[in-house]
This record gives structure tokens, C-alpha cells and sequence, in this order.
């Protein structure tokens, strides 16, 4: 075989040779994914919900969940357990859910949310499954960028159309009313608006007469500095409106008057009510007081204004949808700030937002019991029984929108996070028992960003809200101390980011951005301001007060021409970087009393891009890398370069058309190989091995293709913490093995990367359980990690792992891993587990080997004729108390009790043999033999004694039983079980028991030599074979 | 088995174009890489023997045996304490005998259709149309970075499974198992490796289970792969309910 397998590869070669060159080694994807990495969530803050559609198969509900930036979840059980079934695609913001009532196995999901916040993802058009989520296959409007409805034809599902706002930061022709006939494989716009910037914002059909369609237009526009919902653009009127088709899309009818507002609008929502569709509803973004809910009961002929309550009217961009009841054309749903119902065909609204989060986006009403409710807001997935009184919680959708994270240097590290509208957590990175939601503190409020523990004081944090509002958390009593920079006299405003910079160095300085930079080394008790304004300072991009559009809306997420990006050099903290969102990257060498304007030097880069991060070198002060967004000008490619010099030139790190996909967030440079790059853009992460040259998506435990907004390197664990901005944190643990995959080595055919020593955790319990409804993050494996590269999937032929101790001895051997590219296996440092004499039931407490003591091993692989070794070094956890000493005495007491059990075995294997011998022997006498008596009488002196050592009794029930076995297994547990000294008692215990059982087996010795020969001779004189007790060396080769 | 190799070293030679291939190709590539029908079909009895490792170094030995037609049974000896799963190819039952009760019962409803896929003795691709079973090939899909055919197994009681055959050699590498248990989905993914030959065919002696997902495995490594040992019939039918047999005496 061996051989054979050599040929082969041999074979294949040379049919390779033949026909081209030698191709390089693949350096993909799966060549770095075999690090895997651990999901941590959480699922306790959740994140925003775009679209949300169920149905009934059976007795069953189904669900789907369109995340805003986290995919698609779907639930077979009303919502018990979600799977995210939308990872493999090549986006992850949803905008709309569509499930085919005729045929629910068909579900349609349109990607680019349409709730159009200033962090809003992108989307890549519409996806089609025919087998309920299983698999997608994109089906055209790729320049969509967002849609915001899906409607199947409650005829004929082929019959499909789209409401396609289309793209919020460019102008763009791929907007409007799309219709396919053919299931999809084609499309055309049947509905299109007047302007480059006008697509639409909300679609209904009247499921009685389904070529009756309803669809509102939106002009609309996002810049970094201003919003516009509605209004006239600088170029072309308005063409928000209102729309009507009754020949299924052909033609269309600008519903105006009648009752409905002047224009300009803003953005429109529209609702037929399913059980009496000549009802529609309208929510229309006008000019006050005109803008609210409009009622027709003819169609769309005739229109009354009806409600304008606050959570109507406001923020439109962000709440425009209307949800009239299945059976009741008089109760209306409408999301916003909180959620709001009228039982009174829209006249009144009541709240019912309850102890949900509230900022409303969707909500399902459930046609066979309309008291049931799914919604979905800025927090996440909400049900409710009651219609909307009361509200219960979805525990398990970690699409958690994280902006920032960092860690602390506890063991185990803490992970720190702020994140859109969910304000700023601390979660562990480990726990006992998995990372479940209640691992997860919040210890701020309102939307979270950047957060920082101190590391000049443990018990204090520092965390912001939107627009620079900082403080500083005591993490015991959680009281906060406001210590936002504030402005001088007659100063007017600093202008903070909506997500502004805030940067601590190792030794507790705290720096803050505005358009100035702000430093403080006393915790926020005084402020320097150490720069000037560093930004372009353009009165032009400073008008938030008028940003809005129809209805003014300037929530800071507008605040512009401020600082972005703060980096102090670990090299020299008088060099520090600063990057602004309109485009300067600047540089003070003397900690603030001179800046330099870098930006004109990077080459290739159009003007006023967001800097989005700055990585100051970790290996020299003038080495810096930067990342640079200009997805806020329509442009969604990654830009991101690299400085050796202090920013006098730079050079690009990727390459806009290359493998590389999504605007950049974010670029790090590895803490040990200069070399080792990562870059998280809007859609994924990449990873270079060889400074920027070539990229490779990282894609362990499925990572899916979402928003990476933040990336820490854990500077002891070299842990890589990835914030999404959708699903959650995730944790490539040690991520050492990257550093060694140079060249050279990945022509190799395999070999190991040397392992971090491997600790022996503590042993300990936590957590409870929390039924099938809750997320829980997996921890570490607690087992030493052992990593090796493979340039070929390893198929055919053994590939053995092995560790040897110090003296050679295999001490545990490891089933392999087989992948292409790195491989992690696991060892759990523990030698053998005893052998257990055979009885009543099992010793649960003894299932596993004596903990091997920390020391020097050696792992070694055998891949047919080739061996290759690596030394693992296995230590103790750090936090234990105990000497090395306590470790030795518990190793002795736990191997001696291991050799007891191995000795308890051979006896009873022993006494078993020769009692079943005996037995054996017996039956075949005549019943009125003598010796057959006295046979059987041995073989019940012989399970006396066995009796002694066994648990004997049968039948399933807790007996309670105990013999020496279960005492000595029991007592073997509890040492095993904890690495430190043994109690006095234990080893005295251990003494006894060990003397009770050589007492047994003396016993059966005595009885062998006393009874044994007699009876030989009696089976010897009838020609019977002697009974010959097992050797020890016999009873070793048995398995 | 000089023999065997050799012919998978020929097939080997041709499989350096990938390009859309039947899934009736596949599987009949397949055969042959293995060892061809004539000799899988020589092998009438299988008994693996080998070790199950679980989480923090658990490790027990296994027996698993299979008897033509449809007969299997498998062994898991913990403590000197051995349960049993077997099927007698319309009975499956089981014996745990590790909390005191060493009688056997019926296997429940998931269990039995675990043990029923694995009494198929060539495994569901093999004469896949006798057995009733539906194969689609699903074109290319990589499995952790190296190329694959997807063919999808759909199995007469509607349980599905995707087989990812590695495009050098054929032989799956991957097997994706979507089951119903009371209306609802369940999902394993299992990993093969370690192919090596056995009685002039190829199996994998490696294997490796996990709910789709999870990053908890389950692990078997056979060590032995024996063909055409006697195999009884009373090893695989349930037997009768134990007596007052002394414990410890079944060993």
C-alpha cells in the first residue's frame, strides 16, 4: 500500500508536468480556515431585524428572520432553535422575505436593507431557494444595492416583483418596481422613477385581484454629512409619490390629490388591507402638518388623513412600513421608535412596544391566530401571544452589530464592545460551561462604539455613546463619570463622530477625537488638546442642522469633518496618528505640538475618502497601515496602504479589483510577523501571509461573509477577536500557526506548527441549562491544541498521531485531521484510563486517564513513510495556587489509584475466569456427580470473594450499592478531578482501601492454593483439563 | 492487492480533468477505485474493530460487524461493560448495560434509522437504484479546500444525504446526513479518510461525526477490517431477556 500510494503520487505529477507547469502552492481560503474560530455572540443584546415572514406547514410554524447585516435565520419551530441558512451567500444584509404561500418550499429574500441608517450594509440582489433555505441562487438585480419588499403573485409564482429603493449613496438607474413571469430568470422595471435617485420604498398587492398593485417611490440620498428623505435633489424635482396599477405592473397611475399631501414627499409606505382590499393605507412623508397615515376606502381614489402621532410621523427612512391585520382591515401595525396599533381603522394609535427595545422595522401577524405576533426592532426578534400586550424575548439570534472591541489581560481575557443601538458590553471569553447570553454585561447605553477597560485601573472602563458621549465605569458599582471634552468659550460646536475614535495606550492614556484631538493621562480629570483642527474643516459638509430632507433629521449620525481614527505608536508615544472621515491622515512625531498632513502622499486614493483605521507599526515607528472607505461616495471597493516612513510614501496593500471584496473597516498588522496582515471590509475578513501581496478570505467555523468592523490581537494568547457588524465576536484562538505558514513552508507536504504551551485549565463548573432557546458560545477545547499544515487533503494510508513523554513512551495517540491547509487537532494530556473490573453498572467517575504532568512531550506524525516530530510543551494554569509539588503528590495518588483499579480488574478477572471454569465444568457432570457439587460450591466460595470487590445487583434501578470498586473509582474521581495536593484523608483512604483489597485478593489466593489443587486432582483423575488461575502477563494482553 | 493499486493508480491518470460528470460516473468510477464490484461483492461478512475517542479523552474500543444482506452489529465496551446496537434486518434493538440493566430493547426511532443506513453493506451509492435510492449529481463543491462532486442520496423514507466524492479519486471524503426524527430535521456531517485496503477493497478507516455545526466530534478509528469472518445469526438477533446469569460472567 505504502508503496503503491508513493506511485500514485508519483503519477500525478508527472500528468501534471505534462501538460503545464508546476502550479504555486494554493494559498486560499481553506489554506488558513483550518484554524477554526468560536462564535461568542451574543445573543443577550441581538441586533437589528430588517424583514420577517412565517408560515404554517402543519401544526408547524416557520420562520424566517432577515437580519439587518447577519443574513437569514430560519426557525422549523416557531422560533425554539434558529440555523442561519444564508452564510454561504456573498452578502449578509437582508432587506426582504418573501415565503411562496402556494408552494412554501420556495422562499425569495431580497438582500441591501432598506432601512437606510447611516451603517446600513449593502446587499447584491435577489435570491431564490427552492428547497426552504437550503440553497440560494442569486437571480439578477445585482446593481439593486437594497430592497426593501418582495411580492409573490398569490396566483402564480412565477409572477414576482420587487420594490428596489436602489442605492442610497449614487445615483443609479437599477431602482424602481421589478416584475418577473418567469420565476425569475428574467426581469423588467415596470415601474420607474423620475430622477437617478428616486426607487421604490414599499409595495402591496390586493391578494383578491392581484393585478392590483400599490408601490410608494422614494427620492432619497445619503452622503457622510447629510441625509435627504424626500425633497428636491440639487438636480431633479422630487419623485417621491404614490402609485397604482391594475393590469399586474404595465401601467401606472401617480396618485395625486384626492386627499393626499402637497408634494415634495419623502418616503412612502402603503398597505392593502388583505381581508378588504378596497382599504388601503398610506403613510406618507410630507411637509408638516400634512405628513401621517392616509386612509382610502375606494382603492386609492379618495384619501383622508388619518393619524399623525409621533411614532408615525417620524424618522421615515427608518420606519416607513405599515402592517394591516389578515382578517381585521381596521387594525393597523406601525413600526417605529416604539410599535403602535389602531383597533380604529387608523384614527388612534395605542404603544404596545412593552419590554421589547424598541426602533420597530417589521412585524408578522400570524393569519390562523392574529393574536400572535413576531416582530423585529434595533434589538432583535419579539414575540407575542397577546397581540402586542406583552412581549417575550428571542434569546438565541446572535446578530449582534458590533462597531469596535477590544480585551483586557485577565486570564481569561474579557472581550470589551460597543454596538449599534445596543449600547457597550463586557463578555468573557471563556466561561464554565459555555458562553450563554448572562456572560455578557452591558455597562453603558445607547448606541455603543469604542471600549476600553483601563489598563492603569483595573476596576474602571472607559465606554462612549454616539457622538463622542464618554464616561467612565466603575465596573463594580457601574456608575459612570461623564468626561466628553467639552467646548471653550464662545467656541461653538466640537464635532464628534457618530462613532467617535477613542484610543488608550498601554500605559491608561486616553485619547479622544473631534475635529481636534484631545489627550488625557489622569482618567478624564483634565483635557489637553493636542492638535488643531485636523480635518478639512468644510463648511459645506457642516450642515447638519438641515439634513433630513422633507423633515429635518440630524441625530449626529451626520456629524462630519471629525476625527475617525486615533493610533499612538507602541514604538514611541510621542508618534501618533490621526485619521479623519473627509480624508487627512495626520501625523504628530513630538505627542501633539506639531501635526503633518500626510494624505496628498497616498497615492491613488480619490479625495475625501474615510479613514477608516490606522495601525501604527508594531515593529517601527515610522511603519503604519491604513484602511480608507469611500463606500459613502458609491465606491464599495477596499483601499488600504501601507507607510515605512512617517507617511511620506505609501504604498497599496490590495488591490481594488482583486480577490478582495467590500469597502475596508479596517486593516492590523500581526503582533510578531511583520509580514502577517488582516483586513476586515463590509464582506468578510482577509488574511495575508505575505504583506499585502495576496489576500485570503477567511472563512473557519463558516465565518460567513459579514461586516468586519473591528479586529484585536490578544497580546499574550495571540488570540485574533473579530467584531462583526452582524454576528457578533468571534475568536480565532492563537493564531501562531499564520506566522509559520511562509513560503517555504506551504511547499511543503506537511509539517507541524509549533503549539503555544498547551495549559491544563482548571477544572471547573458553570453555567446551568437554559433549554434549546438560548445562544451559547463555545469555549477553548481544554485539550492541548496541536496544528499541522498539509499541502494535500491526506485520503488514502494512514496518518497517525502520536505523543511520546519525555522517555519515549506513547502516552496518547490522536485521531487525525485530514484537510488541505492547516489542520488542529486535539490531546486531552491525560494517559490511559483504568481498567475497570466488569459489574453491576459502569463507574462513570473513572472513564478517563490521570491528568500527565506538565513537562516536555513530543507529538508525532507518521504519514506512511514519513515521521515528522514536534515538541509540545504542557504546563500548568496559571491561576492555579498550587506548587508543582501538590501537582506531583496528585499525580502519584491518582496513578497509584489507577494501578489499584488495574489490579482490582485482574482479580475479578481472575476469580471470573476460574469461576466460570468451574461452572464449565460442572454442568457438563451428571446432576448426582459429586464433584459436580462440589464444583459449583468452589465457584460460590470464589464469587464470594468477588462479591467483596463488586456491585453485583441487576436490574437498572439505583441500587446503591457500593464494593471496593465503586469506592476506589469514586475516590480515583475526585483526586483525578482536581490537580492540586490531595487531602490528607484521600491518601489515607487511598491506603485503605488499597489494603482491603490485597486482603480480598490474599483471599483468593489462600483459597487457590488451599482448594484449588484438590479440586484439579478430582477434574485430572476423571480426565478433565486442570483450572489454571490467569497470569498477570496473560491478563495484559487481553484488551 | 498489488493489483487493486495499480488500477487505482490508472484511474488516477484520468481524473485530472474535472468537468461535469453523471453521477452515474461517479459512482462507477467509484467501484473501481475501491476494487470493483466483483470484489466487493466477494465480501460477504465485515467485521472493524478499533477505538471510539469523545471529548476530553474518552476512548472505548469498538466492534463493528456486518453480515450480507442487511445485518449489522456494533459494539461500544466501556469498563468492561459492552453495549450493543444491532439490527437482524427487520429488528433493531440495544443493550446498555452500563446503569445496571443488560437486557435488550427495541431501538428508538432515530436509532433504528441510523442502524438501517448502516446495515446497507455497500453503502447507499452501490446499486443505488435496487435499493430504491435517488442519486443526483450536484456538479462540483469543495469540501475544506479540496474538490469534490456532490451527489445527493435521496433514501426511500425521504432521508437525504450528500456524498462528496474527491475528484482525483472518487471515493467520498464527505457524507452530509439530513434526517427527519419526528418532523423534525436532524444533521451530521461525517468526514472518511485513512483509505486502506481490506480484502482487496478500499475502506476508509477513519471516520469522524459531528452535528452540523458542532465542533464537537465524535471520532472512530478502526485498526483491523476483517472480511469474511463467520459471522452467526444469533449475533445479530435480539436475544431473550437475561436470567439470573452472575454478573460479570459475559465477559
Amino acid at each position: 500500500m505504502k508503496r503503491s500510494v508513493l506511485i500514485l503520487t508519483v503519477l500525478l505529477a508527472v500528468s501534471a508536468t505534462a501538460q503545464q507547469p508546476a502550479p504555486a502552492v494554493r494559498v486560499d481560503s481553506d489554506t488558513i480556515s483550518g484554524l477554526g474560530a468560536r462564535n461568542i455572540g451574543s445573543a443577550a443584546m441581538s441586533g437589528r431585524i430588517a424583514a420577517i415572514d412565517a408560515i404554517r406547514e402543519g401544526k408547524r410554524l416557520t420562520v424566517y428572520i432577515g437580519s439587518a447585516s447577519g443574513g437569514v435565520w430560519k426557525s422549523v419551530n416557531g422560533g425554539t432553535t434558529y440555523k442561519p441558512v444564508f452564510d454561504k451567500q456573498a452578502v449578509q444584509s437582508i432587506g426582504a422575505l418573501a415565503i411562496d404561500r402556494r408552494n412554501p418550499k420556495v422562499v425569495w429574500a431580497g438582500t441591501g436593507e432598506s432601512w437606510t441608517r447611516n451603517s446600513v450594509s449593502i446587499g447584491d440582489g435577489i435570491y431564490k431557494s427552492v428547497d426552504a433555505g437550503e440553497t440560494w441562487t442569486n437571480m439578477g438585480l445585482p446593481d439593486s444595492e437594497r430592497i426593501a419588499k418582495i411580492i409573490i403573485d398569490p396566483s402564480d409564482s412565477n409572477t414576482v416583483y420587487a420594490c428596489v429603493p436602489g442605492k442610497l449613496w449614487s445615483d443609479s438607474d437599477d431602482r424602481g418596481v421589478y416584475k418577473t413571469s418567469d420565476g425569475g430568470k428574467s426581469w423588467t422595471k415596470v415601474l420607474k422613477g423620475t430622477n437617478a435617485s428616486t426607487g421604490c420604498s414599499m409595495m402591496s398587492i390586493d391578494p383578491q385581484n392581484p393585478k392590483t398593485l400599490f408601490a410608494g417611490m422614494w427620492d432619497f440620498r445619503r452622503k457622510g454629512w447629510t441625509f435627504r428623505s424626500g425633497g428636491e435633489s440639487t438636480s431633479a424635482p422630487s419623485g417621491s409619490g404614490l402609485f397604482k396599477s391594475t393590469d399586474g405592473g404595465a401601467t401606472w397611475n401617480d396618485l395625486n390629490g384626492a386627499g393626499l399631501p402637497a408634494k415634495p414627499w419623502g418616503r412612502v409606505a402603503v398597505s392593502v388591507a388583505p381581508s378588504r382590499p378596497n382599504v388601503v393605507y398610506a403613510f406618507v412623508e410630507a411637509e408638516p402638518p400634512m405628513n401621517g397615515l392616509y386612509r382610502s376606502d375606494d382603492s386609492g381614489r379618495t384619501w383622508e388623513l388619518r393619524d399623525r402621532s409621533q411614532n408615525m410621523i417620524w424618522r421615515a427612512f427608518y420606519f416607513a412600513n405599515l402592517i394591516v391585520d389578515p382578517k381585521d382591515e381596521n387594525k393597523i401595525y406601525k413600526p417605529g421608535g416604539g410599535l403602535i396599533v389602531s383597533n380604529d381603522g387608523g384614527k388612534s394609535f395605542s404603544g404596545i412596544t412593552g419590554g421589547a427595545h424598541g426602533d420597530f422595522h417589521d412585524v408578522w401577524v400570524d393569519p390562523d391566530n392574529t393574536d400572535h405576533l413576531i416582530t423585529g426592532d434595533d434589538g432583535g426578534v419579539w414575540y407575542s401571544y397577546d397581540s402586542g400586550n406583552k412581549w417575550w424575548k428571542a434569546e438565541n439570534l446572535p446578530v449582534s452589530q458590533f462597531y469596535h472591541v477590544s480585551v483586557d489581560n485577565d486570564m481569561p481575557y474579557h472581550v470589551y464592545g460597543g454596538l449599534q443601538d445596543n449600547s457597550s458590553w463586557v463578555g468573557d471569553s471563556q466561561y464554565p460551561g459555555g458562553i450563554t447570553n448572562s456572560r455578557w454585561e452591558n455597562i453603558f447605553g445607547g448606541d455603543g462604539f469604542w471600549v476600553f477597560a483601563d489598563p492603569s485601573d483595573h476596576d474602571s472602563i472607559y465606554a462612549e455613546s454616539q457622538g463622542g458621549e464618554l464616561g467612565r465605569v466603575n465596573r463594580k458599582t457601574l456608575e459612570i463619570r461623564g468626561l466628553k471634552p467639552l467646548p471653550g468659550y464662545k467656541e461653538g460646536k466640537l464635532r464628534f463622530n457618530w462613532n467617535t475614535p477613542l484610543h488608550v495606550s498601554p500605559n491608561g492614556t486616553l485619547y479622544i477625537g473631534s475635529q481636534f484631538l484631545f489627550r488625557t493621562r489622569d482618567h478624564g480629570q483634565s483635557w489637553e488638546r493636542i492638535s488643531p483642527d485636523l480635518t478639512t474643516n468644510d463648511p459645506a459638509k457642516q450642515k447638519q442642522e438641515e439634513s433630513g430632507g422633507v423633515i429635518v433629521d440630524n441625530s449626529s449620525a451626520e456629524m462630519h469633518t471629525s476625527i475617525y481614527t486615533i493610533s499612538e505608536s507602541p514604538k514611541n508615544a510621542n508618534v501618533i496618528w490621526a485619521g479623519t472621515d473627509d480624508g487627512n491622515v495626520q501625523l504628530t512625531r513630538d505627542g501633539g505640538k506639531t501635526w503633518t498632513n500626510v494624505t496628498a502622499n497616498v497615492p491613488g486614493l480619490p479625495k475625501n475618502a474615510w479613514v477608516s483605521y490606522i495601525d501604527a507599526g508594531h515593529f517601527d515607528e515610522g511603519t503604519a497601515y491604513a484602511s480608507f472607505d469611500l463606500h459613502t461616495f458609491g465606491d464599495m471597493r477596499p483601499y488600504a496602504y501601507r507607510t515605512a516612513d512617517y507617511g511620506k510614501t505609501w504604498t497599496p496593500v490590495v488591490a481594488q479589483n482583486g480577490n478582495v471584496r467590500g469597502y475596508a473597516h479596517v486593516i492590523r498588522q500581526d503582533l510578531v510577523n511583520p509580514n502577517l496582515l488582516f483586513l476586515g471590509t463590509e464582506l468578510g475578513l482577509w488574511i495575508s501571509l505575505d504583506g499585502g501581496n495576496q489576500w485570503a478570505q477567511y472563512k473557519g467555523a463558516d465565518l460567513p461573509n459579514v461586516a468586519v468592523r473591528d479586529l484585536v490581537i490578544h497580546p499574550r494568547d495571540n488570540d485574533l477577536v473579530i467584531a462583526t457588524h452582524g454576528r457578533g465576536i468571534w475568536i480565532v484562538d492563537d493564531i501562531t500557526p499564520l506566522r509559520a505558514l511562509t513560503p517555504e513552508n506551504l511547499a511543503r507536504e506537511s509539517f507541524f506548527i509549533d503549539s503555544k504551551p498547551a495549559v491544563q485549565r482548571i477544572r471547573a463548573f458553570g453555567g446551568w441549562v437554559n433549554g434549546d432557546a438560548a445562544f451559547e458560545g463555545p469555549n477553548p477545547p481544554n485539550d492541548a491544541v496541536i496544528t499541522y499544515y498539509q499541502k494535500k487533503r491526506h485520503i488514502f494510508g494512514d496518518l497517525k498521531l502520536e505523543v511520546l513523554d519525555a522517555e519515549g513512551k506513547v502516552v496518547g495517540t490522536i485521531p487525525s485531521g485530514k484537510r488541505r491547509g492547516l489542520s488542529r487537532v486535539t490531546w486531552s494530556m491525560r494517559e490511559k484510563a483504568p481498567r475497570i473490573p466488569p459489574a453491576a453498572s459502569g463507574a462513570g467517575s473513572a472513564t478517563t486517564g490521570p491528568r500527565v504532568l506538565p513537562g516536555t512531550y513530543t507529538v508525532r506524525m507518521t504519514r506512511e513513510k514519513n515521521v515528522y516530530t514536534t515538541p509540545l510543551q504542557v504546563v500548568g494554569d496559571p491561576r492555579a495556587k498550587y506548587s508543582i509539588d501538590d501537582r506531583r503528590a496528585q499525580f502519584a495518588l491518582a496513578t497509584k489509584l489507577s494501578s489499584v483499579l488495574n489490579d482490582m480488574t485482574f482479580a475479578v478477572d481472575r476469580m471470573n475466569a476460574v469461576r466460570l471454569a468451574l461452572d464449565d465444568r460442572a454442568s457438563k457432570l451428571p446432576a448426582n456427580d459429586s464433584l459436580r457439587s462440589r464444583l459449583y460450591k468452589a465457584s460460590e466460595q470464589v464469587d464470594e470473594l468477588r462479591r467483596k470487590i463488586v456491585a453485583t445487583k441487576e436490574g437498572g434501578m439505583i441500587t446503591g450499592e457500593e464494593r471496593l470498586r465503586e469506592y476506589v473509582a469514586n475516590l480515583y474521581g475526585d483526586v483525578n478531578v482536581y490537580d492540586g495536593r490531595p487531602t490528607n484523608m484521600q491518601t489515607e483512604r487511598a491506603e485503605s482501601l488499597t489494603r482491603e483489597l490485597n486482603d480480598v485478593v490474599a483471599g483468593f489466593d489462600r483459597w487457590t492454593a488451599k482448594e484449588l489443587p484438590a479440586l484439579n486432582a478430582a477434574l485430572v483423575k476423571t480426565q478433565r483439563s486442570k483450572i489454571e488461575p490467569l497470569t498477570r502477563e496473560e491478563w495484559e494482553k487481553t484488551p | 492487492m498489488r493489483k487493486g493499486l495499480l488500477l487505482l493508480a490508472g484511474l488516477a491518470l484520468f481524473a485530472t480533468t474535472v468537468s461535469a460528470q453523471t453521477a452515474d460516473e461517479i459512482i462507477a468510477r467509484y467501484i473501481k477505485t475501491i476494487g470493483g464490484a466483483d470484489r466487493l461483492k466477494a465480501i460477504t461478512a465485515l467485521r472493524r474493530t478499533g477505538k471510539y475517542t469523545g471529548s476530553g479523552g474518552f476512548e472505548a474500543p469498538i466492534v463493528h460487524e456486518n453480515r450480507r444482506p442487511n445485518m449489522v452489529r456494533e459494539e461500544f465496551t466501556m469498563q468492561g461493560l459492552t453495549g450493543v446496537t444491532a439490527y437482524d434486518g427487520s429488528n433493531g434493538w440495544k443493550i446498555e448495560p452500563w446503569d445496571g440493566n443488560k437486557n435488550a430493547e427495541p431501538l428508538g426511532e432515530d436509532e433504528l434509522k441510523d442502524i438501517i443506513d448502516d446495515s446497507d453493506f455497500d453503502g447507499p451509492l452501490v446499486d443505488y437504484q435496487q435499493k430504491g435510492n435517488k442519486v443526483e449529481s450536484l456538479g462540483l463543491e469543495p469540501v475544506e479546500g479540496t474538490d469534490a462532486y456532490k451527489l445527493r442520496v435521496t433514501s426511500l423514507n425521504g432521508d437525504v444525504r450528500n456524498y462528496f466524492m474527491d475528484t482525483d479519486y472518487y471515493v467520498p471524503i464527505k457524507i452530509e446526513t439530513k434526517r427527519m426524527v419526528r418532523g423534525a430535521e436532524r444533521e451530521f456531517e461525517t468526514s472518511l479518510g485513512d483509505y486502506k485496503e481490506a480484502g482487496g477493497v478500499y475502506f476508509p478507516y477513519s471516520m469522524e461525526i459531528n452535528a452540523k455545526g458542532s465542533q464537537n466530534r465524535t471520532k472512530y478509528t478502526y485498526e483491523k477490517i476483517e472480511v469474511n469472518v463467520p459471522l452467526a445469526d444469533a449475533r445479530f438477533a435480539k436475544p431473550s431477556p437475561q436470567g439470573k446469569k452472575p454478573a460479570g460472567s459475559d465477559r
